[in-house]
């Protein structure tokens, strides 16, 4: 368990000096997102939709659009020199492999959420100061979601010829969870209600981080061998 | 199967393995002791990178069984290296995992290669015979029993061929038991102690090279086969 | 028995049991239109009922098989195993893709629109997006072991995802009930129609069964065939 744990820890902080140091995933990410929050924004009819109408909408399709360029960075980077065989010659246990990239996939996720934050109160005038801590909250539960599930689906995915192809062609489905869970939660903070109004939906994306952490752990050493 | 000396290094007995429906290993046995250099040699897709994967545990096999005594280190055609990273970043990476202290034993190994001057480079602006140096010293970093090399020589020009015969030369003074799998008979032929052939997934008898010409001995080798 | 073998032994077996359950669909269908009442609301196209709700229970029942075979699979690592998977999400794939079409066949005169979000069908969409990418990931994998695998674990994950989009479309339902009060789930239904209903839902089952055999046995030969192939060369 420990050595899983160091092992992990070593692989995510490699990852994260690696993508410090090219910037091409977190880079596109972020223009990415700065791009959906603002089209989103004026592609709609300001007389008939209001923005803070479409603005949790918005933000959840920009976090998980975003999301998905940065995942597949993760296994590519393996893939160059085939360095992933070299950590398979070393004694660190396979599982360590996938809870070093969720880490570091949660990093890079993260780290783009939190630029996309200001830019979504900016674009969109939406006043989540009020309710900040329990935003956080709901955004953290739905991108463990959706990362465990992506970095699961992404080892397959870099594994075939048509990556950028696969990854969200075999997630999507997987998103819908977290994503409507996502979109409700932050709607209804946005409004003012409650978080016990909120418990169903919270239940829903806890549950699903439960089960879905726990397979993508379980099944990716299915994913490894060869 | 012959019999090697008495430290055995590895023992291999049986092995199987398919892929796309093809039989890429049938019946592969062989035994390997302290000091041993065997020499594989064999027609492209004879199977040579499967058994050579196979015996470093990257592959399972589909019959038989693979027993290490002591551990095992790998030099294949791809380095396993990360090219963003520079070679002393990327030997450090690889020697936590190993859970062997990374400073001095990195350094010493980056001189030992002879690439101490360029140990702050990043591994992607190397050249191939010094990114073969720096996955040496990566497959040395555990100070391992048994070294696997798969077709070590390849792309490499001859002034960097030279020095990496020299390497192995010492490794085997060293008493370090090697698995070289080339075509470059004429380089390797004075490193190695014993050489076989492996044809269509069949690895024929092992020929030591005790007091005769590797030349000789190869020509043997390619008769058997008719 | 050699793949070849078996493959044609299933193939006829599966023959026999598709055409004793097309027999059945045909019967239940004169059943349907001819012998049992119309209903009063919605009129003729209602009698839709009796394909979509049966496919979309033959659909669940795919996949459910499609997801346990896979668990199996990475257990026993038999080929056959993962062939009969395969065989299932396909089938699976044909019966969601005819809700997905029933389904606003029936609604159009009902509710005026092809689609709604409703529960049963949105589910169904996704259902069949799953099953859609679990066959186009076999498609590109070309060594039989790694499609196997690769292919299990998008099935195991699959049949964890199920209940997750159900739940999900449940709770957003609730949120923005559907404008029309009658929905296309079973009603409290008079005898005539419920038995209707069941005989529907058996004869899809074996319909099933039928479709899984013969796509199963053409896995198996299609298997042999490569295997030949890759001795002979």
């Amino acid at each position: 368990m420990g050595a899983t744990l160091r092992a992990a820890w070593h692989i995510a902080v490699k990852d994260i000096a690696i993508e410090w140091r090219t910037k091409t995933a977190f880079a596109s990410g972020l223009v990415f997102a700065v791009l959906v929050l603002a089209v989103l924004f004026f592609s709609r009819d300001p007389t008939a939709v209001s923005a803070q109408d479409i603005a949790p909408g918005a933000l959840w399709v920009t976090f998980t659009f975003a999301a998905m360029l940065g995942l597949n960075r993760a296994f590519l980077i393996e893939r160059e020199l085939k360095a992933l065989d070299g950590i398979l010659l070393t004694p660190a246990p396979p599982a360590a492999i996938f809870w070093g990239k969720f880490g570091a996939n949660l990093a890079f996720v993260g780290a783009i959420e939190a630029i996309s934050l200001p830019l979504f109160v900016l674009f969109y005038d939406v006043p989540i100061w009020l309710r900040f801590g329990e935003l956080v909250l709901v955004i953290a539960m739905a991108t463990i979601a959706f990362v465990a599930v992506g970095t699961l689906l992404s080892a397959m995915a870099v594994r075939t010829r048509y990556a950028e192809l696969m990854l969200p062609l075999l997630l999507l489905p997987f998103l819908v969870p977290p994503l409507v869970g996502g979109v409700q939660l932050t709607a209804r903070l946005l409004e003012g209600r409650p978080l016990s109004d909120l418990a169903g939906w919270l239940k829903l994306i806890g549950a699903f981080d439960v089960a879905f952490v726990t397979a993508a752990a379980l099944l990716f050493q299915v994913v490894l061998d060869e | 199967m012959t019999t090697l000396a008495t430290d055995r290094v590895l023992t291999a007995t049986g092995i199987s393995r398919r892929f796309a429906y093809r039989t890429v290993l049938a019946d592969v046995s062989l035994s390997l002791a302290r000091g041993d250099v065997l020499l594989l040699v064999g027609p492209n897709g004879a199977g040579k990178t499967t058994l050579i994967r196979v015996l470093a545990g990257l592959l399972r096999p589909a019959a038989g069984t693979v027993e290490r005594h002591g551990t095992i280190g790998m030099v294949a055609h791809d380095a396993m290296l990360y090219p963003a990273l520079t070679a002393r970043e990327n030997l450090r990476f690889f020697a936590r995992l190993h859970e062997v202290p990374d400073r001095e034993r990195v350094d010493t190994l980056l001189e030992q290669v002879g690439l101490a001057r360029r140990a702050d480079d990043r591994v992607g602006t190397f050249s191939r015979g010094m990114l073969q140096r720096v996955a040496i010293a990566r497959a040395l970093l555990h100070g391992p029993g048994l070294l696997l090399f798969d077709e070590p020589l390849s792309g490499l020009d001859a002034a960097a061929s030279r020095t990496l015969v020299e390497l192995l030369m010492s490794f085997r003074e060293r008493g370090t038991a090697m698995i070289i799998v080339s075509h470059e008979m004429e380089r390797l032929g004075r490193v190695a102690t014993h050489m076989a052939r492996l044809a269509a997934g069949r690895l024929g008898p092992l020929e030591s090279l005790a007091g005769r010409d590797p030349a000789a001995v190869f020509a043997t080798l390619m008769q058997e086969d008719q | 028995m050699t793949l070849r073998e078996s493959g044609a032994r299933i193939a006829r077996l599966g023959g026999v049991v598709t055409a004793v359950a097309l027999l059945g669909v045909a019967a239940v269908y004169l059943r349907a239109l001819k012998y049992t009442p119309v209903e009063a609301t919605q009129g003729a196209a209602q009698k839709i009922f009796y394909i979509h709700v049966p496919a979309a229970w033959a659909g669940l029942m795919a996949f459910v098989v499609t997801g346990l075979l896979s668990i199996l699979y990475l257990w026993l690592k038999d080929r056959r195993i993962d062939l009969a998977a395969a065989a299932s999400a396909e089938v699976g794939v044909a019966f969601s893709f005819v809700i997905l079409t029933t389904g606003p066949i029936w609604g159009k005169p009902i509710w005026g629109t092809w689609w709604t979000w409703d529960a049963r069908l949105t589910s169904t969409l996704f259902l069949f997006l799953l099953f859609v990418g679990y066959i186009v990931l076999r498609g590109v994998l070309t060594d039989p072991g790694m499609r196997g695998r690769f292919s299990a674990v998008i099935g195991i994950m699959g049949m964890i995802l199920v209940p997750f989009i159900h739940l999900t479309v449940y709770m957003f339902r609730t949120l923005h009930p559907a404008p029309i009060v009658l929905k296309p789930s079973r009603p409290s239904l008079p005898d005539d129609m419920l038995t209707t209903l069941m005989m529907s839902v058996a004869v899809f089952s074996v319909l099933y069964v039928g479709f899984l055999m013969l796509r199963y046995a053409l896995g198996l030969l299609h298997e042999a065939h490569e295997e030949e192939l890759a001795d002979a060369s």
